[in-house]
C-alpha cells in the first residue's frame, strides 16, 4: 500500500509543479503577449472575465504575486482555465471539454494497440534471437526515429491523396450529427484510421527495440536457463519467466514513452485536422490564444499523470516487490 | 523512437569498470574497443555524411532557396533535381541550406541539454542526501510532464527568437531522462574505492564531479549525448511543423511547415516534403544505430544475441554422437555398464566470440555411477559451470556443443542408452527435470522474481504430471518443502522475501519434485555462510539416502568434495587433469594440480598444513598451445610437458587402477627420466 501512496504523492507533487509552470510562464517571459491581446479585447470582455485573465497572466500589477498564485490556484479549483481568444468568447474548459473525448479515443485506442502488438513481437524477435527475424532490426530503427507527422503527410498523400480510401482531415463527416448514431460512429471510425494508423506505426518500433532488447537481457538469466532444464512447455517459458520479466522496465518507464507518443499524437492531428487538443493547441498557438494553449498544456499534463499512475498500478500487480515498498 | 531513449533500465546500462589508474585516453580506448559493428559503422556514416552537408551545403546550393521563380510545384527534373515549391523555389537547395539549421540547432540544443544533464546527474549521484532527493524529484516531475507541449507553449512566447531560443527550449525540455541515467551511473561510482579516497582527502566538490568522476562517465554521457541530439532534431521538426520555429530561416522543419500551410499533399508534390522528413529519419535512423551498437557494448547479452546470428549457420548441424573412442579403454573400464547412469564422451563447449573461440570445455569424459556423488573441481574459469549447463543442454549463447555425446541409461536392464543430445525436442522435455535437475550457484539468479515459491515448485509437476489435480500438485509443493526443512507457510512468499539460505533450499526442493535420477549442484552453497551451507550439505547428504539419487556437484571447494563426493573429477582450462575415488585424491593427489588445489583450502580437523596459493593464473582458452596447459604453474615440470599434451590415462601403481590422470609424470615412456619420490603420487606415500 506503501508503495501506491508515494506514487500517488508524487503525481500530485507533479500535478502541482506542471501548475506553477503555468503559473510562472507568463511572468517569467519576455514581453507579455497577452497584455496585448487584452488590449485588443477591451469592451469585448466583463470586468469578472478581464480580472480572471490578468490574475492568470500575471497583469494584475496592484497585487502581490502571492497573492495572484492563490486567486489563480482558487479560479483553476473551480474549473476556471480563462476564455478562449480563438473561439471567443467561449470558456477554455468547454473548448476543452468538446476536443478532449476526440484525443482520448484516438490516442488512447493508438497507445494501446501499439503496446500491445509491439510488445508480442518484441517477445517473438527477443525470443528467437539471431534469427532471420533479426533482419526486422534496422527497419524497426528507421521507424523509430521518423517523426509521426512527416508519416501523416505520407499517409495523406496515399491513403488520402492517390488512393482516396479514407478522408484526410477532421474527425467526422460535415453532414453527420454527433451522437450515438450509425452515420456518425462509421463516420468517425473512417475519419480516425489514417491518424490512428499513423500514431500506431510511428510508436510501435519503440515498444518492439525496447522489449526485444530486455527480452534477450532476461533469457540470459539463470532462471530462464531453469525453465528450459525443467522441460516446461515453451509458452511458460516464454510468456512467464522471460516477457513477464522483461515487461517491467517497460512499464516502469511507460511515462517516458507516453510523453513521446502524446507529443506525436499532437502533430499528428494538426496534420489530419483532427477535431482533439492536439489541433486544438496548434489553432491555439498559430492564433496566440495564451489561455487556451496553457490551459491545454496542463490537460495533457494531468491526462499524462493519470496514465502514469494506472501504469504504476499495473506494475505493482506485475511485480510483487514494487509493492512492498522496495522501489 | 521510444526505444532510443530507453535503452535499458538505467541500473543495467552499466558501464564495463574502468580503472581510475589509467589514462583518460586509454580508458576511452577499453570503452570504445570492439564498438564499431556494422550498425555502428552504418551509423557513423551517415551521420558524417549530414555533417559535410551541414558544413558546405550552401555552397554547393544550386539555387538560392528563397528565390521565387514562375516554375511553380514541378516535378523533380533536371533543372530542379528535387522539384519546386508552391512559388517556384528549389527544394533541393533550401534542404541543402537548411541542413545546417537543422543540425546546428540538434547538435547545439544536444550539447546543451546534455551539459544540463551531467550536471544535474552527477551532482544528485554524488552529493547525495538532501540534494539527491530534491534533484532526482525534480528530474522526475520533468520527466512525466510531457516534453513537447511544454516546449510549444515555451516557443510560443518567444515567437521570434530564432536558432538560440529554440536550443533554449529544446534543451530545457528534454534534459530530464539523461539526468536520470547519469545519476544512476555516478551513484554507482561514489561508492567506488578511489571517489572515497578523494572524498576523504577533502576534494572540492565541483573537482570531485568533472576530475574524478567525469571521465568514468564519458561513455554513458556520449549516448546520451546522441539521444539527446534525436531528441532535439525531432523536437525542432515538431516545432517548426507548427510554425514556432522562426519561418525566417530554411531548417527541414521549415520546408515540412511550408509544403504543410500550403497543402503540398493535396497536389501531389510529393518531392516537397518527402525530403526533408527522409533526411529528419535518416539522421535520427544513424544516431539509433551508433545507440544501439553502444547498448550492445554496454550489455553483453545483446552482444552474444548477434554473435549468436553470426555463427548460427555453422552451429547448426549436431554434434556427432558417434565420437566417443575406445570406451572399453577408457574410463568406463572397470565398471559394468550396468552401474553407469549417464556416460559422457569426448565432451566439448565453445563460446564463438568476436574475438575467436574460447574452448571452454574440451573433450570431457567421464561416468556417473548410480547413487553417486561425483564431485567437479577447478578453479573459477576452468569451464566447469558451461559444463553443468551443457550437460543440461541449457548452454546460453554464445555457447555452443561442438561435439562429445551424452548417453543416458534410465534403468540398469535398459537395451539401449538414450542419447541425450539427438534426442527429439518432445522427448527431451519429457525427460528434463523427471531424470536430471539441476540447482544452481546463486538462487536468487535461479528463482523467478515474480512469481511465488507455490507455483515455481508445480509448474514443472503441471507439465510433467497433467493428470495430477491442483490439490495433489500443491501438496507435493509443500511436502517436498518440507523435506528441505521449510514451513509450509513460505508456499506464497516470493523470492525476495527470502533469506538466502531459505532461496537455496527451495532450489533444492525444486529440483527434487519429480524424483529425478541424477542432480546437477553448481556450487549450490558457495554464497552462502558457513554455518547454512554446512546445514545444508547435512541436509542433502540425508536426502541422498532417503531418494537414492546421483549426484554432479561442481565447486571450486576440493576440501568440502572429499567429505561429500564419491569420487572426484578436477578440471584445468577445460579438460578434466585427474579423476579418482574421493579419499584415494585425499591421500595421493596425482596431478600437480590437484596437489595445489588441495593446499588452498584449510582443513579444520585434518592435521596443521601450510596454505598455499597456485602461482599463476589459468591459460588464455582462445589459443591453448600443444602442450600441458598446467605447464607454466607447474612445480614438477618436465622437459616433454612443453611439447605436447598429456592424455587422461590410467596413473601408474601404487595409484588405484581407477585413478585416471592427465599427466607426464604418470606416462611409463617418461618413468626412466624421472627421479624417485618426484611424483606427487607417490611422494606422499614413500
Amino acid at each position: 500500500m506503501r508503495y501506491y501512496a508515494r506514487r500517488v504523492g508524487f503525481y500530485l507533487l507533479a500535478a502541482w509543479a506542471a501548475i506553477t509552470i503555468n503559473f510562472l510562464l507568463p511572468r517569467l517571459m519576455p514581453g507579455n503577449p497577452v497584455e496585448v491581446l487584452l488590449a485588443r479585447l477591451k469592451g469585448h470582455l466583463s470586468p469578472q472575465a478581464t480580472n480572471a485573465l490578468e490574475i492568470q497572466f500575471g497583469l494584475a500589477h496592484h497585487t502581490s504575486l502571492v497573492h495572484e498564485y492563490v486567486s489563480y490556484l482558487n479560479q483553476l479549483a473551480h474549473g476556471q482555465l480563462g476564455i478562449s481568444i480563438t473561439y471567443f468568447p467561449t470558456p477554455v474548459s468547454t473548448v476543452i471539454g468538446e476536443a478532449l473525448p476526440w484525443t482520448v479515443f484516438l490516442v488512447g485506442f493508438a497507445t494501446i494497440i501499439s503496446f500491445i502488438v509491439g510488445t508480442l513481437l518484441g517477445i517473438i524477435v527477443g525470443w528467437k534471437r539471431g534469427s532471420r527475424l533479426d533482419v526486422l532490426l534496422p527497419a524497426t530503427t528507421f521507424l523509430s526515429a521518423v517523426p509521426y507527422f512527416w508519416l501523416a503527410l505520407l499517409a495523406v498523400l496515399l491513403f488520402g491523396y492517390v488512393l482516396k480510401w479514407f478522408p484526410t482531415s477532421g474527425g467526422f463527416g460535415l453532414t453527420d450529427t454527433i451522437g450515438f448514431n450509425l452515420p456518425f460512429i462509421e463516420s468517425a471510425i473512417s475519419h480516425a484510421v489514417l491518424p490512428a494508423v499513423t500514431i500506431i506505426l510511428a510508436s510501435i518500433a519503440g515498444w518492439v527495440l525496447s522489449m526485444r532488447n530486455m527480452m534477450v537481457t532476461v533469457l540470459g538469466e539463470d532462471y530462464v536457463a531453469l525453465a528450459e532444464a525443467k522441460g516446461l512447455p515453451r509458452r511458460r517459458i516464454i510468456m512467464t519467466y522471460g516477457a513477464r520479466n522483461a515487461i517491467l522496465p517497460n512499464v516502469a518507464n511507460f511515462a517516458l514513452s507516453l510523453g513521446f507518443i502524446v507529443s506525436g499524437a499532437i502533430l499528428t492531428e494538426a496534420v489530419f485536422a483532427y477535431p482533439g487538443i492536439g489541433y486544438l493547441l496548434f489553432e491555439a498557438v498559430s492564433n496566440e490564444d495564451f489561455p487556451l494553449a496553457q490551459a491545454i498544456f496542463l490537460v495533457i499534463t494531468i491526462a499524462v499523470l493519470v496514465a502514469n499512475l494506472l501504469a504504476d498500478v499495473v506494475y505493482g500487480m506485475l511485480d510483487p516487490r514494487a509493492r512492498q515498498g522496495e522501489a | 523512437m521510444t526505444a532510443v531513449f530507453q535503452p535499458t533500465d538505467p541500473a543495467q546500462a552499466t558501464t564495463a569498470a574502468a580503472t581510475p589508474a589509467a589514462s583518460l585516453s586509454s580508458r576511452l580506448w577499453v570503452n570504445t574497443r570492439g564498438m564499431l559493428t556494422p550498425s555502428v559503422i552504418a551509423g557513423l556514416a551517415i551521420l558524417g555524411l549530414f555533417v559535410v552537408i551541414a558544413i558546405i551545403g550552401p555552397y554547393i546550393a544550386p539555387d538560392d532557396p528563397s528565390a521565387t521563380t514562375a516554375a511553380i510545384l514541378q516535378g523533380p527534373s533536371l533543372h530542379h533535381l528535387l522539384g519546386t515549391t508552391q512559388t517556384g523555389q528549389d527544394v533541393l537547395s533550401e534542404l541543402l541550406v537548411g541542413t545546417r539549421a537543422s543540425m546546428l540547432v540538434a547538435f547545439l540544443a544536444g550539447a546543451v541539454a546534455t551539459a544540463l544533464a551531467v550536471l544535474i546527474g552527477t551532482a544528485s549521484g554524488l552529493i547525495g542526501g538532501l540534494a539527491d532527493e530534491l534533484l532526482s524529484v525534480l528530474t522526475n516531475i520533468f520527466l512525466v510532464i510531457p516534453a513537447l507541449p511544454l516546449a510549444i507553449v515555451l516557443a510560443a512566447y518567444i515567437p521570434n527568437g530564432g536558432e538560440i531560443a529554440l536550443v533554449i527550449v529544446i534543451s530545457a525540455t528534454g534534459w530530464s531522462w539523461s539526468a536520470r541515467v547519469i545519476r544512476v551511473q555516478a551513484l554507482s561510482l561514489r561508492k567506488r574505492d578511489y571517489v572515497l579516497a578523494a572524498r576523504a582527502s577533502g576534494e572540492s566538490r565541483m573537482r570531485l564531479i568533472f576530475v574524478d568522476t567525469v571521465p568514468d562517465l564519458l561513455p554513458v554521457i556520449a549516448i546520451q549525448f546522441l539521444s539527446l541530439v534525436l531528441f532535439a532534431i525531432l523536437t525542432e521538426a515538431g516545432l517548426a511543423f507548427l510554425g514556432l520555429g522562426g519561418t525566417g530561416s530554411w531548417s527541414w522543419g521549415n520546408m515540412l511547415y511550408w509544403a504543410s500551410e500550403d497543402t503540398a499533399w493535396s497536389q501531389g508534390a510529393w518531392w516537397w516534403f518527402v525530403p526533408p522528413g527522409l533526411c529528419i529519419a535518416l539522421v535520427g535512423t544513424s544516431l539509433a544505430l551508433i545507440n544501439f551498437g553502444a547498448d550492445e557494448v554496454l550489455n553483453p547479452r545483446l552482444r552474444s544475441a548477434r554473435i549468436a546470428r553470426s555463427n548460427r549457420a555453422s552451429a547448426a548441424e549436431p554434434p556427432s554422437s558417434a565420437a566417443g573412442p575406445e570406451l572399453g579403454a577408457g574410463p568406463a573400464a572397470g565398471d559394468s555398464d550396468a552401474d553407469v547412469l549417464l556416460e559422457v564422451r569426448n565432451f566439448t563447449v565453445t563460446y564463438r566470440t568476436d574475438d575467436g573461440a574460447v574452448r571452454a570445455v574440451r573433450d570431457v569424459s567421464f561416468d556417473l555411477h548410480r547413487g553417486e556423488v561425483l564431485g567437479i573441481a577447478g578453479e573459477s574459469g576452468c569451464g566447469k559451470t558451461t559444463l553443468a549447463y551443457a550437460i543440461c543442454q541449457i548452454q546460453r549463447p554464445p555457447a555452443v556443443i561442438e561435439g562429445g555425446s551424452l548417453l543416458y541409461r534410465p534403468r540398469a536392464d535398459a537395451a539401449a542408452p538414450v542419447d541425450l543430445l539427438t534426442m527429439t525436442a518432445e522427448d527431451r522435455s519429457k525427460y528434463r527435470w523427471e531424470e536430471m535437475a539441476v540447482v544452481f550457484q546463486s538462487a536468487m539468479n535461479s528463482l523467478n522474481p515474480v512469481i511465488d515459491v507455490q507455483n515455481q515448485l508445480t509448474d514443472s509437476l503441471t507439465s510433467h504430471r497433467p493428470d495430477w489435480t491442483k490439490q495433489e500438485r500443491n501438496a507435493r509443493a509443500a511436502e517436498v518443502l518440507a523435506m528441505v526443512g521449510i514451513s509450509g507457510s513460505r508456499l506464497h512468499s516470493y523470492p525476495h522475501e527470502l533469506s538466502g539460505g531459505m532461496r537455496q533450499r527451495v532450489a533444492i526442493a525444486m529440483a527434487l519434485v519429480l524424483e529425478p535420477s541424477i542432480v546437477i549442484m553448481d556450487e549450490p552453497t558457495t554464497a552462502l555462510d558457513v554455518v547454512v551451507q554446512r546445514e545444508i550439505i547435512e541436509q542433502l547428504t540425508e536426502l541422498r539416502h532417503a531418494l537414492k539419487f546421483s549426484v554432479i556437484f561442481i565447486t571450486h571447494d576440493l576440501s568440502l568434495l572429499f567429505e561429500f563426493a564419491d569420487r572426484i573429477a578436477v578440471m584445468y582450462a577445460g579438460s578434466i587433469v585427474e579423476l579418482g575415488k574421493a579419499d584415494r585424491l585425499y591421500r595421493q593427489p596425482a596431478h600437480p594440480y590437484t596437489l595445489g588445489l588441495g593446499t588452498c583450502f584449510p582443513n579444520v580437523s585434518g592435521p596443521l598444513k601450510t596454505v598455499r596459493g597456485i602461482p599463476g593464473s589459468p591459460p588464455d582458452l582462445r589459443s591453448l598451445p600443444d602442450a600441458c596447459p598446467f605447464e607454466p604453474r607447474c612445480g614438477y615440470r618436465l622437459p616433454v610437458c612443453g611439447t605436447r599434451q598429456p592424455q587422461l590415462t590410467f596413473g601408474r601403481p601404487p595409484l588405484h587402477d581407477q585413478t585416471l590422470v592427465a599427466c607426464f609424470l604418470h606416462d611409463p615412456e617418461q618413468a626412466a627420466s624421472l627421479p624417485a619420490g618426484l611424483i606427487p603420487g607417490q611422494a606422499s606415500n614413500a
